[in-house]
Formats: C-alpha cells, structure tokens, sequence
C-alpha cells in the first residue's frame, strides 16, 4: 500500500531531522526533548511495520523511561555543554 | 571548521554512501520482499496448529511463543543481564542510613507540585496500575507480556515522585528498596520454578511447555475449561511483570534521593 | 523504478543517516552525557532497521497474530501467506531490555564519575592524573 509507504518515510525524515538537533544542541535539557522527539516518530513507524509489541515496550521505556533518566543525570551533573573545544 | 570535525564529517559521509550503495545492489539479500524466510514460515505455521500437535505452544501470538517458549533460553539470559544492572547500581549508591529530611513540610510550604497536578496525578496512577495488569495477563493472546507490562507499571512510581514527594513514597507510602528488592527475588524465583518444573514432573528439558514427540509428559495444560492459559506461557508473563516493574521502581528510587544528602555522606 | 520502490530505498537512506550521526555524537561528543543521548538514539535505530528488513511489501499484510482460537487448515494457509516476520520481533524485544539495562548502568556510572572528578567534560577529565 502506497500510503503506508508514504506515512512511514514521513516518519523517517521526521526521526532524522530530531537526531541531528539532538546532537547538534548545547543545552542538554534541549537535546533529552529532541530523543524524546524522535522516539515518538520512530514509535509511529513501527506500528506501521505492523509490530505491536515491540510499540508497547518501545513507547514506556524511550519516551518515559530514557527521559525521565536524562533529567535525573542532568540535574545531577552540568546542565550546559561547555564552550572551549 | 577545525580539521577533525571535517575529516570526521567525510568519514560519516563516506560510511552512509558506502552502505547505501551497498545495499542497493542486493549484496546482503536481506532486502524487505515479498516472501519471508523458511524459519519464519516454520513459526508461523506451528505455533497454533491444532491437526498437528507435535511443535505446537498453545497460543495465538507468534512473539510471546517464539520469547517464552522456542527461544526461551535466550529470555532467561537477558533476565540474569538485566539483574547484573540492577545490583551494580545499587552497590555503586549503597549507603548505610539516609535521613529523609522532615516529612511533609519544608520551610514552611509543602513539598511536590501545585494541587492541579497532584489531583491530576491521583485519577491517573490507578489507571495506569489497571493497563500494566491487563497487559501483563493478556499477554499469551494479543500484543503484550512481560516486560511491555513491567515498563508500564515503572512509569506510575516516577509519577508520584514527581508530583508528590520523595518523602511520601518512603516515609507515607513505607516503600523502601529493600521491599522492592524482595519483590524483585519472589519474581525471579517464580521464573526459576516454572522452568525447572518440567524435569521434576518427567519430561526431559527444561522450560518445556506442551508435550514433545521425545517428551510426552508435561505438566501445563493449554486451556482449563474455556480458558486458555497457554502453558507455562502465563506464569512466566506474570513472574516477568513482578520482576521488571519491581525492578525499575527500586532504581528510581535509588536516583530520587537528593544530592545533599549523598555530599554529606561521602564527605566531598 | 515505481514509486513505491523508491520510498523504499528513501526509508533506507533515512535509516542509515540516524545511524551516520549518532555515531558522530558518540565520537565527537563534548560531555559524558551527550555521548549517552547519541548511544540510545544508536541502539534503537538499530533496532528498527531489523524490523524495517523483516517487513513483508505486498497488497495485504498482517500482524503475526492469529485472530481466531480455533483455526481450520485454510485459516492457517492464509496466515502463513500474509504475516509479517516473527523472528526479528522476538530478538528486538530481548534487545531493548538489554540497551535499557546498559543505559541504566552508565547512568549511575556518570554521576559517580561527577562525584569523584567534579566535572563530566571528557577533555577535562583527560588531562587529570590518577
């Protein structure tokens, strides 16, 4: 089916456009944001590739779990990524 | 730009052109088609097949019997992994007494978020706790399990923390690690038992779940009554969610402890 | 090249993209933290190009889930000849609690590395001795 097709290369590009901001960003609040972005997207494309397990565990552990893990760290340790390279 | 952010950039480059060429000339044959694998037709064939009983599991759902029943072994490694995690972080954040600090109020006002959220909070934990059972126990049927379940049931106790307070878990609620840990045990050691069951009722492997033409002794029915139970498919979901869930909540419990206090213990 | 195969090939390339610049922000990350980020965006696009290869491009396909309790032998034919693959899905589920429990433990080996060095830029904690 042609829109399946469609909807999941949307999902895709969505997903890659979220990795780069991630990795691009200094403030690591923004960075937790833009994985949690991208989680989202890849959840989407997965339920179209018709696998609804791997969606329930993929959901509660990337959006809920990774996050919340993040934040943990990031209030533990520094919040911005310094400027000297 | 300096030079090692360019020559890393071409090599990220060179890696993507690289591999996209490759896959496009059908070098790994594993390109998405319109036919499956012979493996994958064998499981899809046998798992439910009521004329021919001889590989059967019992059960609908293709995953869980491939996780639980044909594959079982590599389940039972990723549990003891997963456990391996487990004792690391509490031994990396062991301490001898941690003083919670006054319960309930601070300075004055009380501690969590605004009255809007723990309101919000208290119509949502419950519900959350009724879909990680439902999917827990419907696991052998339809899309569900274990460890779906079991993450799940970790996102209610970082709710309450969030909302109300460290304090109110460990001093209103009274859960404290040790009782998540011995949740933890009871679900391991019910996973233990049902896998080593099948050797002390006759067969002739573990982690059996219906009779085998080399084993024709099993001691798990595949429906009581007009319930279908699967096996050892069920008691194996439930004894996962325990563990999994019990799991998560004892390492967020252990992140959530403030960080004065730790300073203090550790003398920095 | 219909049109279909070539979103295909699109999705594919979108795919290995991911994996291209995660594995730029594992190497080239400033701090500890945000080489964990990249590590998690890693894993689970690894995880979704096997589910992307064990898909099943056709008129109609389906979820590897009988829908019925008792089949007949025409059920189970058609079953066999619409479903999506099984394997990968079993792996996949075994790979993300393993990425999870990795996570987990670099997670608390991060803040103790903060406790001890005060610091979780990687060219800081380079230039310390012992």
């Amino acid at each position: 089916m042609i829109l399946a097709t469609l909807i999941m290369a949307f999902a895709f590009t969505l997903a890659a456009l979220f990795s780069y901001l991630a990795i691009k960003s200094k403030d690591l609040v923004k960075a937790t944001v833009f994985s949690a972005g991208q989680s989202a997207a890849f959840a989407l494309a997965l339920f179209l590739l018709m696998a609804p397990d791997i969606v329930l565990a993929y959901v509660a552990v990337a959006v809920g779990i990774y996050t919340a893990l993040l934040l943990y760290i990031i209030s533990k340790t520094e919040r911005y990524e310094g400027d000297e390279r | 730009m300096r030079g090692k952010d360019v020559a890393m950039g071409i090599a990220t480059a060179l890696l993507l052109f690289v591999v996209v060429a490759i896959v496009l000339l059908g070098a790994t044959a594993y390109t998405p088609s319109r036919e499956i694998r012979p493996l994958a037709k064998f499981y899809l064939e046998y798992c439910m097949n009521v004329f021919n009983k001889d590989w059967w599991a019992a059960s609908p759902e293709a995953v869980t019997s491939m996780l639980w029943d044909y594959r079982g072994i590599d389940t039972y490694y990723e549990t003891s992994v997963f456990f391996l995690a487990i004792i690391s972080g509490v031994a990396l954040f062991r301490i001898v007494e941690v003083k919670l600090g006054a319960e309930g109020k601070k300075e004055g006002k009380e501690l969590g978020l605004s009255l809007i959220v723990k309101t919000s909070t208290r119509i949502v934990f419950p519900l959350i706790l009724i879909v990680a059972v439902s999917v827990a126990l419907h696991g052998h049927l339809t899309p569900g399990g274990g460890f779906q379940a079991g993450s799940i049931l970790a996102v209610g106790p970082l709710l309450l923390i969030a909302a109300f307070s460290r304090h109110f878990l460990g001093n209103r609620l009274r859960l404290s690690e040790d009782k998540c840990l011995t949740l933890r045990s009871i679900g391991l050691i019910l996973i233990v038992l049902v896998i080593a069951l099948p050797l002390i009722a006759g067969a002739v492997a573990l982690m059996q779940n219906q009779p085998k033409p080399w084993s024709p002794t099993s001691p798990f029915p595949a429906y009581v009554g007009p319930l279908w139970i699967s096996g050892s498919l069920f008691f194996l979901n439930v004894a996962e969610f325990l563990a999994v869930g019990a799991g998560f909540t004892l390492l967020f419990l252990l992140l959530s402890i403030p960080e004065e206090d730790f300073r203090r213990i550790l003398g920095l | 090249m219909s049109i279909e195969s070539l979103l295909q090939v699109y999705c594919y390339v979108a795919l290995i993209t991911i994996i291209a610049v995660s594995l730029y922000g594992i190497a080239r990350g400033y701090s500890l933290t945000k080489k964990l980020i990249a590590l998690t965006i890693f894993g689970d696009t690894a995880n979704t190009l096997m589910i992307y290869v064990g898909y099943r491009f056709g008129e109609e396909v389906f979820v590897p889930v009988m829908p019925t309790l008792n089949p007949s032998p025409e059920d189970i034919m058609w079953f066999v000849s619409v479903a999506v693959d099984p394997v990968p899905q079993c792996l996949v589920i075994t790979a993300i609690v393993i990425n999870m429990a990795i996570t987990m433990f670099l997670a608390f080996l991060i803040i103790q590395v903060y406790r001890l060095y005060g610091t979780v830029a990687v060219k800081k904690i380079a230039k310390l001795k012992g």
